[in-house]
């Protein structure tokens, strides 16, 4: 009895609490049934609830769950809201009363304002050797494209007065909205003919050419295996293209080779459906003067089923007996290579760019080609220079030996040279040298055959050397230039290189003289360098 | 230096058994559903689109009571599974679009369609809907028949798996990937994008 005493103590403080509760419950139950429809809301209940609590807990989480579901409130979409940062007012407010509008062109930094006033300015019209104004001697142009000296040439000079006189200056409008005048359809059929291909079309531009062809053809989903030297807008348009790109090393066939074979494991793997593919590469490289072997690359696309597509932009009018490229040096018809794209700007001193191939390929860039769909066709006078600078090349296959011979000439001179080495292919007309690396005493002697990437290179001191090297053989009546590529932007960073463009237009006295100059004005730079 | 023949490289790692990926987030693929309206996908907040779910339920109940023999269980049971699948089927399973695909340029071909809805924006009164629609319709079920524990469990785990599981927001565009591989073939020629 003495310790039933402490929990009636405690039963006796919780009665009035359990009579509390019960009395609430009641009421709260009377209250409920006063509501109309609660009976029809109990028997629901009831009935749902089949005698089963573990079925009806799990229906009630269900509902909790669905209810939590339709209170949350919407979220941002994908569109762009990942970044949005929620300001209240007054940060707002601060924010818009800090804010000092930027100019909208930036200051040029002081290596920008030194580019800007090295770049030299001509009076009259450009050619092998134009005059400077700001000294008005004569230089030796090694910078321009005028590969067989078409730059300047007086029948086709006349040719375009005529056409001028004919049809007035601008074409217009676009090829496919008015655009196109005869002379235009006479030069695509000049190129098909003169390259063996069934036919060519044209664009305006030369740059925006293979930028275009290549989305034109390669879509999402597709596969390009795309060489890393490739010029920027080879790497544009492939990125436009959105397709999936595998890179090989710059010119390396067994790479190429393990590309290949890569994809066709991969495409095994994921059991996926075939797809187009596509090779794309240069035929002589624009950033290094690197020439394909074009029979071994047909051989590797036949074998493997793939598309090629070859941007002959400095190649077209500047190798083979009469300049139709790589085609006639390796001797391999035209219409091996599906897309074969060119630059009328380069090879035939005109302005634009086509792209030559099958007649389904040519008519499908008639719509597809954005460049082709959405640009001004090119003027008609410079359609009929691109015409006569073909009849030329044609009839006068001694330009192209003349330009073999003043390349020749020239690269004598400069591998004899200490300090650079030469990149590029010995019949390549764009002679590209760089600054040979210090290679200390411990490593290889193969110095400048080291693979792009391998070495690392200090981009602006290597570019204000070359710079110096421009200026001093500007000094001595030697016009050069350095090659020049937006960086940061380029897929693969190229090495500063200064690029020489050869041109059949020079004797070769003077090839050899302006050589000199170049390889005393590199001797001076680099001995004030060391 | 001459790469190795791929079949003797040394002993590659597997991947994991089970590897959650976010798939369709790169920029350019934003970009480019960015540019025209998403026809495939904003069909669901069109007139009649939600009540399409309750008139397809009920002509479904309909032919499947017809059969001769039908308990109200497998009834239920068939109705429910039966459109839990299909939903599955349309809004989880296929991605993409059918329509053409020069406005987009393939940028939706890694979405399924319930990721489309509404560019990606989660808890939408289109999404609500859809989410509600499969749980009204289990709950329903259960309380016109009493279920035996099979036939409840089975209704239960479609419910979970095929229609509440993948409406998640977490689990947008993410994918769930048994035995993935990878080993980067030919890992000297790199590839974009990767």
């Amino acid at each position: 009895m003495e310790n039933a005493l402490p929990s009636s103590s405690v039963s006796s403080t919780l009665e009035p609490v359990l009579a509390l509760l019960a009395y609430s419950l009641t009421k709260l139950e009377t209250g409920f049934y006063q509501i109309p429809g609660s009976a029809v809301v109990a028997r629901y209940v009831k009935s749902s609830h089949q005698n089963d609590p573990g079925r009806t807990i799990l229906e009630v989480i269900l509902i909790i769950f669905a209810i939590r579901t339709l209170l949350q409130s919407r979220t941002r979409s994908d569109r762009g809201g990942k970044h949005y940062i929620q300001f209240g007012d007054k940060e707002v407010d601060e924010l818009v009363d800090e804010w000092t509008p930027e100019p909208l062109a930036q200051p040029l930094t002081e290596w920008e304002q030194k580019e800007l006033a090295s770049i030299p300015v001509i009076a009259g019209p450009n050619g092998p050797k134009p005059k400077l104004v700001s000294t008005g001697k004569t230089v030796t142009n090694l910078a321009s494209y005028n590969f067989t000296g078409l730059a300047g040439n007086e029948h086709i000079k006349e040719r375009a007065v005529d056409t001028l006189r004919k049809y007035g200056l601008g074409s217009c409008g676009p090829p496919g909205f008015y655009g196109t005048i005869d002379v235009h359809m006479d030069l695509e059929k000049d190129i098909a003919e003169f390259l063996g291909a069934e036919a060519a079309i044209l664009y305006s531009q030369g740059y925006s050419t293979v930028s275009s062809v290549i989305p034109a053809f390669c879509k999402r989903g597709d596969i390009i295996v795309a060489d890393r030297g490739v010029n920027y807008a080879i790497q544009k348009g492939i990125q436009l293209s959105r397709s999936t790109v595998r890179w090989f090393d710059h010119n390396d066939l067994r790479s190429l080779e393990d590309a290949l074979q890569a994809v066709e494991r991969d495409r095994k793997k994921r059991k996926g459906p075939l797809t187009r593919r596509f090779i794309i590469t240069e035929g002589i490289f624009e950033r290094d003067g690197e020439m394909v072997d074009l029979p071994k690359i047909i051989e590797l696309k036949n074998k493997y089923k793939y598309r090629l597509i070859l941007d002959e932009s400095i190649s077209f009018g500047t190798v083979g007996r009469t300049g139709r490229g790589l085609t006639e040096l390796y001797n391999v018809p035209a219409s091996q290579i599906d897309m074969l794209v060119g630059s009328v700007a380069n090879g035939l001193c005109s302005s634009g760019g086509f792209c030559a191939g099958s007649t389904i390929v040519v008519e499908h860039q008639r719509i597809n080609g954005t460049s082709f769909v959405f640009s001004a066709s090119m003027p008609a006078l410079l359609a009929v220079s691109g015409s006569e600078a073909i009849t030329y090349l044609r009839n006068t296959p001694s330009t192209l030996s003349a330009l073999q011979e003043n390349i020749r000439a020239l690269r004598a001179v400069l591998e004899k040279t200490e300090g650079i080495a030469i990149l590029g292919h010995r019949a390549s007309p764009i002679v590209h040298f760089s600054l040979r690396s210090v290679a200390p005493a411990s490593l290889s002697p193969a110095s400048a055959a080291t693979p792009a990437g391998k070495e690392s290179f200090d981009v602006d001191g290597e570019e204000r050397i070359l710079q110096e090297i421009v200026e001093d053989a500007l000094a001595n009546g030697v016009m050069l230039t350095r090659a020049k590529y937006l960086r940061k932007q380029e897929m693969f960073e190229p090495r500063p290189t200064i690029r020489i463009a050869m041109t059949s237009a020079l004797t070769r006295k003077e090839v050899e003289k302006a050589a000199g100059v170049v390889k005393a004005s590199i001797a001076r730079v680099l001995s004030r360098r060391r | 230096p001459i790469p190795p023949p791929p079949n003797l490289k040394g002993r590659q790692r597997r991947g994991s058994i089970v590897k959650v990926e976010e798939v369709g987030g790169r920029t350019e693929e934003l970009l480019d559903r960015n540019a025209y309206v998403n026809i495939n996908a904003n069909w669901v907040n069109a007139k009649g689109a939600w009540l399409i779910h309750v008139v397809l339920i009920l002509l479904g109940k309909i032919v499947v009571d017809t059969v001769p023999g039908m308990t109200q269980q497998i009834s239920w049971t068939l109705v429910n599974t039966i459109y839990l699948a299909l939903s599955y089927l349309m809004f989880h399973w296929v991605t993409g679009m059918p329509f053409d695909s020069e406005l987009h340029g393939g940028a939706y071909d890694d979405l399924t369609l319930w990721e489309q809805i509404d560019d990606g924006a989660q808890y939408t009164p289109a999404r609500k809907w859809l989410f509600t629609a499969p749980i009204l319709l289990f709950l329903i079920s259960t309380h016109y028949t009493s279920y035996d524990p099979w036939p409840f469990a089975i209704n239960l785990t479609a419910l979970i798996v095929l229609a509440i599981i993948p409406k998640l927001p977490q689990l947008h565009r993410q994918r769930v990937r048994f035995l993935a591989e990878d080993i980067a073939s030919g890992a000297q020629t790199p590839v974009t994008p990767n």
